[in-house]
């Protein structure tokens, strides 16, 4: 026997695993510093002339990351304001509050056997929550959330938007076919006729706005809106945002025009036959939908991420900059947390009999609390990105709130009352509205 | 209903087809053989209809009743019902126990408002035995009753809406319910099938916790009902789905042998408490609500009328309940004279009646139960052709049929 075969057979498990990866890390970090050696320059280059190219990249990946959490905050919104309003106390199981339940819920999707029933067509099948969940995401990459915060600033933003959440029809319409189930098939016809009739509305209210404004850039909408209260479109476009309210909860599927999942009628509608991960997206894409269409209500109507009254912020405190210390902001960034606790401690330790390890404990804890909340203030009123944040999701978490208060209260309409409200109702409305924007602008300016 | 499922399918054996069309096949074909002229005029499908199996499980079916859609489009062009996956023999079970005990079977007919399965067979077999019934008794027969009354009404009301898509009324009405459903838990010791009441009176007289639960309850129960009629009452998208709804006009009503609320509400004022008196229903003064429209909000809005009667009428029985016993002397096995009886009490949901013959032996020789939901399952078929999916469940809930009583 060889020496290596002896030396491999002494080794335990997790030496035989580190015998196996360690060199093959090595390698592969050798190759990878070579390559950078060899191409890096050529790669700097490319990406310094392709800016916009890395940050499509870098902004697809952050709406991915972001709308996970999104989905989460909503279904969690959604569990227990209607709990409330039901007079149930909603989750209150898994974490504070029961704020992990939708963790959970998503744990519990992927750990679900993912089923197709016999007759389905497979590939349409696995693709549709595929579109639909698409369709909602990317609608996200043109939403600017703060100053400077957006994927893309398009100048035909208004467009891709409507063009994206078309895209959702296609999909509910392809998980409705697909499905081999009578009910599904009756409920993607109805996501097709209730989507294709509510699209025309939500796109005409926002006619005029775009005349008002004169781009269709989500992020120069913004800009035109800035200012105070009084410069937001919602006084000069009230109708508009009726319209564009009510179609944005048609075409989210939202109740009380959530036909397309009625289950007292068609069951799960389109959804009926998916199990696991794959509904899982459908279910996903609702809530973020939800979240889409109250951040575009904001966006249009509402000023986005502006505040609502002269707001003094950002405004740059020399004194607590900390990169001008020098050395002393090392020191500081030493000495402050153990000072810090230390004080915290003190009262507790000095007043009551608990030990002095859960003195420091408690002390470190509300140190920590305390250095947080002095950061996410110092963020708050020296950072127009963290000042514009905070606004746009005050400003649309309201509407979330609205969407599912609506859920709470109101039955469901009917597929006939539903397509008639879209064109007797608001189509006539929205394009009264259109006129009277371009007669009321053509007065002014003449 | 027999499917076309004997043997194996003629095409197992061709090798070109490949099982997935088989299955595939037979699932889109599976219509059963006809068995009569309805049938055969039901399963054949003209040119762009669709046939649609709705239930046994179905989330607004109201417990296991599978309905058959004929569907063109979103329109129903004809409707089905398939009874018989609750179907549990009792009045066979009746025939094998002693008068006692066949309540006991009659029971969990109507899950929701038990008390009411109960009177009609005590009332008919208290006739065939010559019983007289202590009038305390009669009194916490009704007090039981009209409170079991107002817990189906409020019931009712939250599974209009949830059928309609409204999430909260249903949640809201159980308040109502809970509260009864623990007060009658009080005196019987169960929550949903009472028990209560027996040939000759009533099993133990109503305690210090009940009146006190009930005591409490009523100082609140009109302003907690408008509360939760609030809710909905004059919500825009329930007006607009329920009027005009599955009008059932007065003649139909009559010939159908409709009865209860939903008759009333087509403005015929028949309530088995004035027209055929019993108990002590007499002495006690309430107003027969009737309404004109015959549609679902007429029958939706008219249970909230008898709810405010039902609490007049328990406000009466409190103050007028006299003291004594409240169970008749009678030897534990009964064996009542050789004849036929029948009995018939205002449910919530219409007519329960109990038709017994007694051969003088301690069973009952035949016992025919009658129950308004069959009645008015019935109707689903009448009103629902022609009118869109989800009214169907508008017009279904409205009538209000509870598949326990229905395949008995």
């Amino acid at each position: 026997m060889s020496i290596a075969v002896v030396t491999w057979q002494r080794l335990n498990l997790l030496g035989r695993i580190l015998a196996i990866v360690v060199p093959i890390l090595l390698a592969l970090g050798l190759v990878t510093i070579g390559v950078a050696y060899v191409a890096g320059p050529y790669a700097v280059g490319f990406l310094a002339d392709n800016v916009p190219l890395l940050r499509f990249v870098a902004a697809i990946g952050a709406v991915l990351l972001l709308t996970i959490p999104t989905a989460f905050i909503v279904i969690y919104l959604e569990l227990k304001v209607i709990a409330r309003m039901n007079l149930r106390v909603g989750p209150d199981r898994v974490g504070p509050f029961g704020t992990a339940m939708s963790v959970v819920h998503g744990l519990k999707f992927l750990s679900k056997e993912d089923f197709a029933p016999t007759g389905v067509d497979l590939r349409v099948f696995t693709l549709a929550p595929v579109v639909v969940f698409g369709g909602s995401v990317m609608t996200f990459l043109v939403i600017p959330f703060a100053p400077g915060l957006f994927g893309l600033d398009m100048n035909v933003g208004m467009l891709y938007l409507f063009a994206m959440s078309g895209l959702t029809v296609v999909g509910l319409l392809m998980a409705g076919w697909s499905s081999f189930n009578k009910y599904s098939l009756l409920g993607g016809l109805r996501s097709a006729a209730q989507m294709v009739s509510y699209e025309i509305p939500l796109t005409l209210a926002l006619v005029g706005v775009v005349l008002l404004a004169g781009t269709m850039s989500l992020n120069q909408l913004v800009l035109a809106q800035s200012g105070s209260i009084a410069d937001w479109y919602v006084w000069r476009q009230p109708l508009a945002l009726i319209i564009f309210v009510i179609a944005g909860i048609a075409e989210a599927n939202r109740s009380p025009f959530d036909l397309t999942e009625a289950d007292q009628e068609i069951v799960a509608g389109f959804a009926t036959e998916y199990s696991g991960m794959r509904f899982g997206f459908f279910f996903f894409a609702e809530y973020v939908n939800v979240f889409v269409v109250s951040a575009l209500i904001v966006t249009f109507f509402f000023g986005g991420w502006t505040a609502p009254f002269d707001w003094p912020f950002p405004v740059v405190i020399s004194g607590i900059d900390p990169l001008a210390w020098g050395v002393g902001s090392l020191i500081a960034l030493l000495l402050v947390p153990v000072v810090g606790t230390l004080v915290l401690a003190a009262p507790f330790w000095l007043s009551s009999r608990i030990s002095t390890l859960q003195a420091l404990v408690i002390g470190f804890i509300l140190f920590n609390v305390v250095a947080v909340g002095l950061l996410l203030g110092w963020a708050f009123v020296s950072l127009d990105w963290v000042t514009g944040l905070f606004w746009f999701f005050a400003k649309s978490y309201v509407f979330v709130f609205f969407f599912v208060w609506l859920r709470g209260t109101l039955p469901r309409v009917r597929i006939d009352q539903l397509m008639g409200f879209a064109w007797k109702w608001l189509l006539p409305a929205a394009l009264v509205n259109i006129f009277v924007t371009a007669a009321v602008i053509v007065i002014v300016n003449s | 209903m027999t499917t076309q499922t004997h043997g194996p399918h003629p095409s197992l054996d061709d090798p070109s087809i490949s099982v997935e069309d088989v299955v595939r096949e037979s699932i889109v074909d599976a219509v059963p053989v006809a068995r009569t002229e309805r049938e055969a005029e039901f399963y054949t499908l003209r040119d762009g209809e669709l046939l649609l199996n709705m239930g046994p499980q179905h989330p607004s079916t109201h417990g296991v009743l599978r309905i058959v859609l004929k569907l063109d489009g979103e329109r129903v062009v004809d409707i089905d019902p398939v009874l018989g996956y609750l179907h549990r023999g009792v009045e066979k079970l009746c025939e094998n126990a002693d008068w006692h005990q066949a309540i006991c079977y009659t029971d969990p007919l109507e899950y929701v408002a038990s008390l009411f399965c109960e009177w009609a067979p005590v009332v008919a077999f208290e006739k065939l035995a010559d019983v007289t019934v202590p009038r305390r008794a009669e009194y916490i027969r009704v007090l039981t009753g009209e409170l079991n009354r107002i817990s189906s009404h409020a019931l009712y009301m939250g599974w209009f809406a949830l059928d309609l898509g409204g999430l909260t009324p249903i949640l809201w009405s159980f308040i109502e319910r809970d509260e009864i459903v623990e007060m009658l838990a009080a005196i019987t010791g169960q929550k949903l099938l009472f028990n209560y009441f027996r040939i000759g009176g009533v099993n133990g007289d109503i305690s210090h916790e009940f009146m006190s639960r009930l005591g409490d309850w009523m100082s609140r129960a009109g302003a907690q009902i408008e509360a939760n009629q609030g809710l909905l009452n004059e919500n825009e998208i329930l007006v607009r789905r329920a009027r005009g709804m599955g009008v059932l006009d007065r003649e139909t009503a009559l010939r159908m042998a409709v009865t209860g609320p939903n008759i009333r509400a087509s403005g015929v004022p028949f309530d088995i408490r004035r027209a055929h008196p019993y108990s002590v229903y007499p002495e006690l003064e309430f107003d027969v609500p009737t309404r004109q429209e015959g549609d679902s909000l007429a029958r939706y809005l008219l249970r909230g009328d008898e709810i405010k009667q039902s609490l007049r009428i328990i406000d009466q029985v409190l103050h007028e309940m006299p003291d004594g016993p409240v169970m008749a002397t009678l030897p534990r096995l009964i064996r009542p004279r050789p004849g036929r009886a029948w009995a018939a009490v205002e449910g919530p949901r219409g007519m329960y009646g109990t038709y017994a013959i007694s051969d003088g032996t301690d069973q009952p020789f035949r016992m025919r139960i009658h129950d308004p939901s069959f009645v008015h399952l019935q109707l689903v078929s009448l009103l629902t052709p022609g009118n869109l999916i989800a009214d169907t469940m508008a017009i279904m809930a409205s009538l209000d049929p509870v598949m326990g009583g229905v395949d008995k």
